[in-house]
């Protein structure tokens, strides 16, 4: 079976310049920050947002810069409660900021086998789904795999 | 009596545990931390650390240091660049040269040092320590564009430093062996098999790691497929003598400007990087012979103050060649002042190749690397007050 067949299409994204604003404003009423991708004008699939990026807000300065330097206390936790932001950053701040430049995604006609061994060796829940020319066509996650799985052992 | 080995190490590794939970109270960093640690329950002090520990210091360090070129070695992809920008790009390399030439000739003219020493001590002053600077930005929540290139320099910095460092290295033993009497063409030329070697190196085995990397199926393939590769390049690079640190940052280069999801195996070491950092940093101060510090007091004060010159002057030429504004022209340099894991690093190199000499180098830097974490964030401090871009903490009073 091919990712296409199994993942859903119906997917919330955003796009690169929404502002931090109307970002938090789309997902307020979630139970979590979920996985977004975040798509160009012409919907091609160019980065990632998920909960750690919007904490990582809370940051004088984009993380990703001194991702490579030796030796950083990353434990050194962020007091996101002594924190001073102004109510400008909510639209001066735009997903392009914070999101995640480097992700992976699936294609769409890759096997779900391999979709499922993408997932369990990158830990993570969901993946982002893209076409031939990188354009954003849906998602799918471990859930749906197992699901199907289920499914095609007559459980569910 | 002498401890068992592993015994030893769990006390290292408690202990750290220890110095782990007290930096955040003491706000140092954690490389400062160890580095005292290590001084402490060394030889001289509390002598918890077993022979057997202590003899394979250089193991250790060699392992630590390739593990870190690696990793640096992310830094040398387009994309790193245009992220970075031009002003952080020149004034990195510049500060980094700035610091590499001033103290070169300070202990080669002033000092009337040996070529060769004057080099090394040159390449580990190009060194800067991003932890500390960050905690000082992050303390103080600095905000603006002096902060923002600052970062970056910090951040790219020690890839020019390991660069300088291993040219410098293979120069100096080059120099070294000359004065032993042999002919000069003979060591230039094996200094630049050494670089270039190294290069080639790192360079092919990235691109097997690459036609490889298909047949990784999960997590804990991708570590120890990782980590397998890095031990081939390090080990082959001591058997080869080709330059460690440029052999295993090209592995890197290679990497990340190949096609593919290469990022996972830069990630799938840092589980593991924590525990060997303990290590490598309470050795390094285990290493130190206290009573050589009496030695060294002249030595340490000119490279203290000759560094920062350099840093300082470098930071200002590369602004000035960027367009960068006054105040990171003016400032820059006092904000580069830390020292600390990469020099260390580089300088316990310096003490294995040259047993002669290298201690009295090793110790140096240690003792300054004490004296820079402590006085580095004061003047990282300065320089961001200085160019605009800490607040007054109590706004309050202003109103």
């Amino acid at each position: 079976m091919k990712v296409r067949e199994l993942m859903f299409t119906n997917v919330i994204y955003v796009t690169v310049d929404t502002p931090l604003r109307e970002l938090l404003n789309r997902f307020s009423s979630f139970h979590t920050f979920p996985l977004v991708p975040v798509v160009d004008n012409g919907q091609k699939l160019v980065g990632m947002v998920k909960l750690q990026n919007i904490i990582d807000v809370f940051l004088p300065y984009n993380p990703e810069i001194i991702k490579m330097a030796p030796f950083m206390d990353e434990f050194w936790e962020e007091d996101i409660f002594s924190v001073d932001l102004t109510p400008e950053m909510g639209s001066l701040i735009v997903v392009e900021d914070i999101m995640d430049h480097n992700f992976v995604a699936l294609r769409q006609d890759d096997s779900i086998e391999k979709a499922y061994q993408l997932l369990r060796m990158h830990k993570v829940q969901q993946l982002p789904v893209v076409d031939e020319d990188g354009k954003l066509v849906g998602m799918l996650g471990i859930f749906d795999i197992v699901l199907q799985v289920f499914k095609e052992k007559g459980i569910f | 009596m002498h401890l068992d080995p592993i015994l030893s190490l769990g006390i290292i590794f408690l202990s750290g545990y220890g110095v782990l939970k007290l930096i955040n109270v003491l706000k140092i960093p954690t490389v400062t931390g160890d580095l005292l640690l290590g001084i402490i329950i060394g030889e001289e002090i509390l002598n918890l650390v077993s022979p057997h520990i202590l003899s394979a210091s250089s193991f250790i360090s060699n392992l630590v240091l390739g593990m870190i070129a690696f990793t640096i070695g992310q830094n040398f992809s387009m994309e790193r660049f245009r992220k970075l920008g031009r002003s952080i790009i020149l004034i990195s390399i510049m500060e980094a040269a700035g610091a590499w030439i001033t103290v070169t000739l300070v202990f080669y003219f002033l000092l009337g040092k040996e070529l060769y020493i004057s080099l090394l001590f040159g390449a580990i002053a190009s060194a800067t320590a991003p932890a500390a600077t960050v905690m000082v930005i992050r303390e103080y929540r600095a905000k603006g564009v002096f902060t923002n290139i600052l970062l970056g320099v910090v951040a790219i910095d020690d890839a020019w430093c390991l660069m300088i460092f291993s040219i410098s290295l293979a120069a100096a033993r080059a120099l070294a062996v000359h004065v032993g009497g042999s002919f000069l063409l003979t060591s230039l030329g094996k200094a630049i098999i050494e670089i270039f070697g190294a290069l080639a190196l790192g360079t092919a085995a990235g691109i097997a790691f690459n036609k490889f990397s298909s047949s990784v199926k999960s997590s804990v393939g991708a570590q120890i497929y990782t980590l397998g590769f890095i031990l081939t390049v390090i080990g082959l690079a001591i058997h080869l003598k080709f330059s460690i640190l440029l052999s295993s940052m090209a592995l890197g280069a290679t990497l990340v400007n190949m096609k593919g999801a290469n990022q996972r195996y830069f990630e799938s070491i840092r589980s593991i990087e924590s525990p060997l950092y303990l290590l490598f940093f309470v050795l390094a101060g285990a290493n130190l012979e206290l009573a050589s510090l009496k030695h060294i007091g002249l030595i340490g004060l000119t490279y203290l103050v000759a560094r920062v010159i350099g840093k300082a002057v470098g930071a200002a030429v590369g602004g000035l060649l960027a367009g960068a504004p006054a105040n990171v022209r003016k400032y820059m340099g006092f904000a580069l002042v830390p020292q600390a894991g990469v020099a260390l690093g580089v300088a316990l190199i310096a003490k294995a190749d040259f047993p002669k000499f290298g201690g009295m180098i090793f110790d140096t830097i240690v003792a300054t690397t004490v004296v820079y974490e402590l006085v580095g964030p004061i003047l990282t401090k300065f320089a961001l007050t200085k160019a605009g871009e800490i607040k007054p903490r109590s706004t309050a009073s202003e109103t």
